[in-house]
């Protein structure tokens, strides 16, 4: 198992690799550079920008910066962030918190809420409540996140104002508070990107769950279930769904990537200080460091995830345990 | 040269004193003021700071040796209020001055304000090695002298007219002794950009990258303790956010609503609106060069009686009024109305759509029908209109100009952009027509770069479109030369007149920056370039506090006390 997961690490690490040096020549290549994008102000010269272009090594040729930057890297620092003025490490080190914070809330209450909504479904299959199930899976699966985003936002916070409209804590008052009152505070804050970003994900993880429980039930070890007495919602709890979960685990590696780009929109959306609020400001002022930095943290998510899937996986099915 | 007007701080005194009087159990000192914005600030070092957000909180934190009042008038001193020169005295020749720093101003870490702090700040902006975007902004200035502790003495170049606006307002007094062991390029990655010491009337307690910013009274400040304790921007990158904090009272300040907004604000009648006139105009800007061959004129554009005809087919008035309603007005040339050198009745190639008809079928630009495209020699009048994709406010002055010029028989394909990549074209003059803007400074100087022919020829010139008129720079120079102000009015209009009837733009809306507040805010009158001067005079009525103005304006929050990191490591020098 050490020697597989050691291999997975390997591929993962030049999956990385390989990812990075394609986002970093691309983002360079892209029109305009990070001291273009303020010039609204008539006074700001041509030379004040050459200046700075010229101190942060942007005016010398392509592969040596690349060659500067993969040197930095193979260092463990990511480089300087232009829009932040602070190290890539420290933005993406104050922002992956939010981000996982976020994600992992999200994680847990879509797969939690997508396998609790199949179990419904599939318990009175044929009947209304299956049907306004679907219909409500197939509604937010459908949805774009940032869409979802705003009518939640305008929802919840202007027309019935019960969470606050944004951001990690009340940036008035929460440095001011009590600690139970700050966590209180911070619960508050992540709830609606939580239950947005919740929402958007259990849509597909509901659908997945039901196709998959509606698969085993035709199982001969479910019949003898049946046979021997066992009420319909036991033997969905103890014989379907534990057999029923293995494709949803594949699911838990897919869904990392989705949440991930779906978090960067929530974060925008609910001014949430994660990686996708810093990453995607990042894009527009061409802060080279940073967009490559996200995406190799992004990317490093995912293929952890990836190899976190097949692990549980392999725990979850003996079969597996041999390959 | 110019003696400052004693008569002019009497006056402020004694006003100062009956407004005290008048009102002042009301206006006790205390409240939060809560500002939704939507951005982080880039950096909190006066000198290096381009972010409007940065620069709102630098003004607040550092202090000028004097301030601009509200009639922007730049020439020599008179337009000026003391701040950490309590005195000024110009030499004989009027190539120096020399500021008496006032003996009570301190900086926040308790040191006293000395003029070795003026001349470092100074020569820190002039040095090449930190990249200052103010560095051109002080080419005059040669030097600042120290004679002693309490008078720095600046030398110039030249005399000017602005000489004393350029000494004073580019460029607030940063502490020495907290910089001077710091590389110029270890200024960006240094502790003390992010935990800004400065000298005005609010000290920074505390920065929150991408969720807030908050300030102090800065209680034993040398011009006295500001009415509001707290001053805190509440970050919200997304638009509809910010407004809805506003709208839902989390914040007590939205600095720019849109016309599509202010609907929504009626409805509470615990917001309030405010409009002022800010140094802003738009446009849309003809490239009068061959974008494949700058050495040749533009094939649609190195033509004034094309460029004048289409300026004469747009209905300027109703673009505005479609886009801002009445939050703007269609703008006058390369200038704002907010300069006491403009006059508003500047005269404007008027909106006649037979007659640009006329123009271009003289010009031999000719179509079979009203509804077809023109051309000549087989060449379509048709050219692209660049704009920023993320503002909607170009967009649609785009798509109108679009449908207005359409009529007169001209094809414009709108063409939206990441806001980086039109810059690129745009410095490049690989374009051949863009929605632009500039947002401008109290000197109407800045025009000669953005217009003028210095602009226009080095690559690093901001006048993309390559606009040149010697007579346009010659009236130009000879405003900014003169010390007389209706000699200079006079002379900045016959450079208007210039520009506008040689159309190397067709110029669009002048916006008026509209405000929103809540009520319970009393507000100080809102500076055309900066809303944000006088913050330190604006109040709370005691019988109007919230809980969040009670909170106490502690230097040292929660955050700091658990040693919550807010800043980068030591710097690299």
């Amino acid at each position: 198992m050490l020697g597989y997961i050691a291999r997975r690490l390997a591929q993962a690490a030049v999956i990385v690799a390989v990812v990075a040096a394609i986002t970093f020549v691309l983002i360079h290549l892209a029109p305009g550079d990070p001291f273009s994008a303020v010039i609204d102000n008539p006074n700001v010269s041509e030379k004040v920008r050459a200046t700075l272009r010229a101190q942060y090594g942007l005016d010398r040729p392509l592969p040596e910066q690349f060659v500067r930057y993969a040197n930095s890297l193979v260092h463990g620092e990511l480089g300087w962030s232009f829009s932040h003025d602070r190290s890539v490490r420290e933005v993406l080190g104050r922002a992956l918190p939010n981000t996982l914070l976020l994600m992992g809330v999200a994680l847990v209450g879509s797969f939690g809420l997508g396998i609790l909504i199949a179990l419904i479904q599939v318990a009175r299959r044929g009947s209304v409540t299956d049907h306004v199930l679907s219909g409500l899976s197939l509604f937010f699966f459908s949805m774009p996140d940032f869409w979802l985003a705003i009518l939640a936002l305008l929802a919840f916070t202007y027309w019935l104002p019960i969470f606050p409209v944004g951001g990690a804590v009340d940036p008035v008052m929460h440095e001011y508070m009590g600690l139970g009152s700050r966590i209180l505070d911070r619960l508050r804050h992540l709830a609606l990107p939580a239950i947005t970003l919740t929402l958007l994900a259990s849509a597909a993880v509901a659908r997945y769950q039901r196709a998959a429980l509606l698969d085993v039930l035709p199982a001969d070890y479910i019949r003898t279930a049946r046979l021997k007495g066992l009420t319909e919602g036991e033997i969905l709890r103890r014989h379907a769904l534990r057999n029923a979960l293995l494709p949803i685990i594949s699911l838990i590696g897919l869904s990392f990537p989705a949440l991930l780009t779906g978090a960067f929109f929530i974060e925008k959306i609910f001014a949430w200080p994660g990686m996708g609020y810093a990453v995607v400001n990042a894009i527009a002022t061409r802060d080279y460091p940073l967009v490559v930095g996200g995406v190799i943290i992004g990317s490093i998510m995912v293929t952890l995830g990836s190899l976190l899937a097949d692990l549980l996986y392999a725990w979850a099915d003996p079969r597996l345990r041999s390959h | 040269m110019a003696p400052m007007r004693y008569g002019r701080i009497l006056w402020a005194v004694l006003l100062c004193g009956c407004v005290g009087t008048e009102s002042s159990s009301a206006r006790s000192s205390g409240g939060t003021l809560a500002i939704s914005t939507g951005g982080d600030p880039d950096i909190l070092i006066p000198s290096l700071l381009q972010s409007v957000q940065a620069a709102q909180i630098a003004d607040m934190v550092f202090d000028r040796l004097a301030d601009i009042d509200d009639s922007l008038d730049i020439v020599d001193d008179k337009g000026f209020t003391p701040r950490l020169s309590d005195r000024w005295t110009w030499s004989r020749d009027s190539l120096s001055i020399a500021f008496h720093i006032n003996p009570n101003a301190k900086w926040h870490d308790g040191v006293p304000v000395r003029s070795n702090d003026v001349r470092f700040t100074i020569a820190s902006t002039k040095d090449s090695a930190l990249g200052s975007p103010a560095a051109p902004l002080i080419t005059n200035i040669d030097s600042v002298t120290t004679p002693d502790s309490a008078t720095a003495v600046y030398w110039f170049h030249s005399r000017s007219p602005q000489q004393f606006y350029d000494a004073v307002f580019q460029m607030p007094i940063m502490p020495e002794h907290v910089w001077k062991d710091i590389a110029p390029t270890g200024w960006r990655a240094s502790e003390a950009a992010r935990r800004p010491i400065g000298s005005g009337q609010y000290r920074f307690v505390r920065w929150i990258p991408r969720a807030a910013v908050e300030l102090a009274a800065d209680s034993t400040n040398y011009r006295g303790a500001p009415k509001l304790s707290r001053v805190i921007w509440s970050i919200a990158p997304d638009f509809n956010t910010a407004l809805t904090r506003f709208l839902t009272g989390e914040t007590d300040f939205f600095e720019q609503l849109r016309p599509e907004n202010v609907a929504e604000v009626r409805k509470h009648p615990e917001l309030r609106m405010k409009q002022y006139r800010a140094l802003q105009y738009l446009f849309a800007q003809f490239n009068l060069r061959n974008p494949n061959d700058r050495d040749r004129p533009h094939p649609i554009f190195g033509n004034r009686e094309l460029r004048r005809a289409l300026t004469m087919a747009t209905d300027r008035a109703t673009i505005v009024r479609s886009v801002y309603d009445t939050l703007g007005l269609p703008a006058l040339g390369p200038t704002v109305r907010a300069y006491p050198t403009t006059d508003p009745n500047l005269p404007q190639i008027p909106f006649d759509l037979p007659r640009a008809r006329q123009i271009l079928d003289s010009l031999g630009w000719r179509a079979p029908d009203t509804n077809s495209t023109r051309s000549r020699n087989g060449r379509p009048l048709r050219f692209t209109l660049s704009v920023p994709g993320t503002s909607k406010v170009r967009v649609q002055l785009a798509v109108l100009l679009q449908e207005q010029l359409r009529k007169a028989g001209v094809r414009v394909d709108v063409e939206q952009l990441d806001f980086p990549v039109l810059i690129e074209k745009e410095r490049k003059r690989a374009f051949d027509a863009a929605i632009g803007q500039w947002s401008t400074q109290p000197s109407p100087g800045a025009v000669r770069g953005s217009w003028g022919t210095a602009g226009s020829r080095t690559a690093s010139g901001n006048n993309y479109g390559s606009y040149e008129n010697p007579v346009f720079d010659a009236y130009v120079d000879s405003a900014l030369a003169s010390f007389n102000p209706a000699q200079r009015k006079a002379f900045f209009t016959k450079a208007y007149e210039t520009i506008i009837q040689d159309a190397p733009a067709i110029w669009l809306a002048e916006p008026r920056v509209t405000v929103g507040y809540h009520s319970r805010l009393e507000l100080a009158p809102l500076r055309p370039d900066a809303w944000w001067a006088h913050i330190a005079a604006w109040w709370i009525p005691a019988d109007k506090r919230i809980p969040r103005d009670n909170a106490p304006a502690s230097t040292t929050p929660a955050a700091q006390r658990a040693g919550q990191k807010t800043s980068t490591p030591t710097p690299t020098p």
